[in-house]
């Protein structure tokens, strides 16, 4: 390995991992200071790209190759491939979570009419005393609370 | 590798290719999914009772894809993973959701619960264990909506966003620990832990599952989402929640602990997380003021109780958790069923006794197991756990007081609720319970009751799982037959 | 709870983490990880698997059953997501058309698109992309003309159909191997010569099987979320 090479990994490094803690920092920041439920959710989304930016810059070496094989040749030296296919994981992992995320999100701001986390909140600790008195009388399981129209259709 | 063990796969991929295929079946009829469904978890009890009977101490290990460990993923089927195999399967039997809340949507989510679960305490792979973790997870998180009920989307986001944020912890701590070992395979990272996690990366990766993890295993500071949600989903889905899914992230973290993080700091600061879990746990359940919300606050801290067992050294911590584990599993989701019925405040159960006396019956003997009184199960687990922790001494000693002194907040919440089933009721009575609304309860009673008449054989059979799973060194020698 | 005293919390665990993180990546070796299992794979992956591209060795041969796992989660989400919306407002919003330009460049690309899509699944073991890239291709021809015209729905039928027998593919080619006394998910067929388009055995049946999947879950989700999300 050339001492340019060893130069470079190390800007390289710092940048990539510089560049991880970046994202996951504003995306953490962007959950917490505001209170709309979206940019929750947008920063959800920074978060994880950072960990995949962190998770893919492990395997990084200098002067090696892509992991794939061309035209017969296997000596060349590679990057790891392993976390390359963790992070190809984790990002479809990402994209189900963040769809079913968006699908509450629609279900949250029809049902309450607001994305603002602290109104949210408030509906959630709200006492059920408020909305009914002792025990339930006559439906089964959600007497509690008013019942808007149940996923039941399939 | 005898074929015996390929057969390991299959209380994942049987009820998955269920869950694939239950949205063709639907087409002829939801009752056939809902049937399929439970053929499959029956499948699966049986399967998980079939591993516990094949594998002694030696476990059952296969390489899947044929691609020999730690190349490939391998799962590792000992007494301990055949056990909660078998426990989520009935879990989800017992619990299987009402047609009204999500239908053929939630049978497949439940089957998937069931898939991951599985995955997750047969995977030997750290990796591998996030993906199921991350099934389980958001099967959970559609199953906690899929009341209707109008508190539910906002608490199945909030669970959402917290369980995302863990999971992108723990993401961070398997690329720390790959970062340091070059490997993902448990077995591998055991071997290699002490020379290359020792220090504080591996401190800081054990942090961060913990944390990660931590979220479905109702552990402080990140278990906000537990009232919320058990408060909005429907009964079947806290109960299985609760009762079950919270183990399977218990059971990785004793993975983890046996295998990789011995380092006392480790140890400790899992401690002291389990301490403050307790706690928190017990006194939010004593100001609670609805039933639902005073078990969700009391399932915390049983967890607590759970994680405190599993910081005490050797077989006697894991079998403590395990007893104290199993034990929560059948009482907890009892005293949901109950929950369902009686809501509102505490002060609208009175009279409680007189209408529905099953039910009070019923409950107390459950809070008389639980708070743990001879000659009930609880009372064994509660003993192994202050038995292990007096006999390693020094900060156990103090975490068995403060164990101690938990009991007694939880027995002044519990006979507070006795109480006032008792008392003549003022206004509104509370719910009746038709047969159907309180069966599941009841057998999970029957259940504690015959436990408590074989308390000796299942204390003798749990030893012989804990002893196994405490074993690190066989599950390294299992794994990786030629790398030792 | 609430207020500042929530935001200084969070931003004072928010410098933790970061200072914390930093110190952590700071102290690892950047480009030179230990590598233990990654160069093991490399140098045995184009003999066990006959894969010229190691990612999809990995993926589908090594820890192919992180990929059934992850194939599982795109449809857990998908299960979950329909549920949620099951009971939602049907989009009272009115549906703008696309415009004369969206719908031309639907109609165009619908095919391209598609052949895309298929030539990325079934290059997966030589090139770059494989099922879930091409997947997502293929999704997107079929959510492209959704949004030029919204008011002719998505087959959800057909695509649940597909998405159906794609999971079960998967599983049942796991489960074959197991017949003959093999581990699941164990490669089986001719592994062919290395860098073929047809090579390294039954690979590029479990990746068209993901691309199947993939590519029928994500436009159903995707066009759940806008029969729906009209009205918010």
């Amino acid at each position: 390995m050339s001492p340019d090479a060893l130069l470079v990994a190390e800007y390289l490094g710092r940048a990539l991992y510089g560049g991880a803690i970046l994202l996951i920092a504003i995306g953490i920041y962007a959950m917490v200071a505001r209170y709309n439920l979206m940019r929750v959710l947008l920063g959800l989304a920074l978060v994880e790209s950072g960990v995949n930016l962190f998770l893919v810059a492990i395997g990084f070496r200098p002067e090696a190759a892509a992991p794939i094989i061309v035209g017969g040749v296997t000596d060349v030296p590679m990057v790891d491939p392993l976390p390359q296919a963790l992070v190809l994981t984790a990002i479809v992992i990402g994209v189900g979570v963040l769809a079913l995320a968006a699908a509450l999100l629609i279900r949250v701001k029809e049902t309450y009419g607001t994305l603002d986390t602290r109104e949210v909140a408030k509906f959630l600790a709200a006492e059920p005393a408020d909305a009914a008195p002792a025990a339930g009388t006559a439906v089964a399981g959600t007497p509690a609370r008013e019942t808007v129209n149940a996923g039941s259709a399939s | 590798m005898t074929s015996g063990a390929n057969t390991l796969v299959l209380p994942i991929v049987l009820p998955l290719l269920g869950a694939f295929l239950l949205p063709l079946v639907a087409r002829f009829g939801d009752g056939l999914a809902r049937a399929l469904g439970i053929v499959l978890v029956v499948v699966n009890i049986f399967l998980g009772w079939t591993l516990w009977s094949a594998v002694g101490t030696e476990a059952a290990v296969t390489a899947l894809g044929g691609f020999e460990a730690p190349l490939g993923i391998v799962l590792y089927g000992d007494r301990l993973a055949a056990l909660f195999v078998a426990v989520l399967a009935v879990g989800a039997l017992i619990f299987w959701p009402r047609a009204e809340h999500g239908g053929v949507k939630a049978y497949t989510l439940t089957l998937l619960l069931v898939a991951g679960g599985s995955g997750l305490v047969l995977s030997g792979d750290l990796f591998n264990i996030f993906v199921f973790y991350e099934i389980v997870a958001v099967a959970s998180y559609g199953l906690a909506a899929s009341s209707g009920d109008k508190a539910g989307f906002g608490a199945a986001l909030r669970y959402l966003v917290l369980g995302a944020l863990g999971s992108s912890l723990v993401l961070i701590g398997i690329g720390l620990v790959y970062a340091a070992a070059g490997t993902l395979n448990l077995a591998d990272i055991a071997r290699l832990a002490p020379e290359k996690l020792s220090g504080t990366t591996g401190l800081a990766a054990f942090l961060l599952l913990v944390l990660g993890f931590g979220v479905k295993a109702e552990l402080f500071p990140v278990n906000t989402w537990v009232p919320e949600v058990y408060a909005a989903a429907p009964m079947r889905v806290t109960a299985i929640l609760a009762g079950v899914v919270s183990k399977l992230a218990m059971v990785v973290i004793l993975r983890l602990l046996v295998l990789v993080f011995h380092d006392p700091a480790a140890i400790s600061l899992l401690m002291a997380v389990a301490i403050v879990t307790i706690v928190a746990g017990e006194f939010a359940a004593y100001r609670a003021s609805d039933l639902n919300r005073t078990f969700a606050y009391s399932s915390i801290a049983q967890l607590g109780l759970v994680a405190l067992a599993l910081t005490i050294p050797a077989t006697a911590g894991i079998l403590a958790a395990i007893a104290v584990a199993l034990h929560h599993a059948v009482v907890k989701p009892a005293f949901f069923v109950i929950a369902a019925k009686w809501r509102g405040p505490l002060a609208g159960l009175a009279g409680g006794a007189r209408v529905a006396p099953a039910a009070a019956g019923l409950f107390v003997l459950l809070a008389l197991s639980i708070i743990g009184i001879p000659p009930l199960p609880g009372f064994w687990a509660k003993l192994v756990l202050l038995g292990g922790a007096f006999d390693a001494g020094g900060a156990y000693a103090f975490a068995a007081a403060v164990v101690l002194a938990a009991t007694v907040v939880e027995a002044a919440y519990l006979f507070r609720v006795v109480a006032r089933i008792w008392q003549p009721a003022a206004g509104a009575k509370p719910a009746h319970f038709a047969f159907s609304d309180l069966s599941p309860a009841l057998l999970l009673g029957v259940i504690l009751i015959v436990a408590t008449l074989f308390v000796a054989p299942i204390g003798t059979a749990l030893s012989g799982a804990a002893a196994s799973a405490a074993d690190a060194g066989s599950y390294v020698a299992r794994v990786l037959p030629g790398r030792m | 709870m609430h207020g500042y005293g929530r935001t200084t919390a969070s931003l004072l665990f928010l410098a933790g983490l970061v200072v914390m993180l930093y110190a952590l990546f700071q102290a690892l070796p950047f480009g030179a990880a230990p590598m233990q299992v990654g160069q093991e794979i490399v140098s045995r992956a184009p003999g066990e698997t006959g894969a010229a591209n190691i990612v999809t060795a990995i993926l589908l041969g090594y820890r192919g059953f992180d990929t059934l796992g992850e194939v599982t989660i795109l449809f857990v989400a998908a299960t979950a997501a329909g549920l949620i919306l099951s009971g939602a407002g049907a989009g009272d919003l009115p549906k703008a058309p696309g415009g004369f330009i969206l719908k031309a460049a639907a109609d165009l690309l619908f095919p391209f698109l598609v052949v895309l899509g298929a030539y990325i699944i079934l290059h997966g073991h030589l090139t770059p992309g494989g099922g879930f890239q091409g997947g997502a291709i293929m999704a997107a021809a079929f959510f492209i003309p959704l949004l030029a015209s919204p008011t002719s729905p998505l087959n959800h039928s057909t695509a649940a159909l597909v998405e159906g027998f794609a999971g079960t593919a998967f599983i049942v080619i796991g489960l074959a191997s197991l017949m003959w006394g093999e581990a699941f998910l164990t490669p089986f067929l001719g592994k062919g010569t290395l860098g073929d388009l047809f090579s390294a055995g039954s690979l590029p049946l479990l990746y068209l099987a993901i691309g199947l999947k993939v590519g029928s879950e994500l436009a159903g989700l995707m066009a759940r979320i806008v029969e729906v999300g009209g009205k918010s």
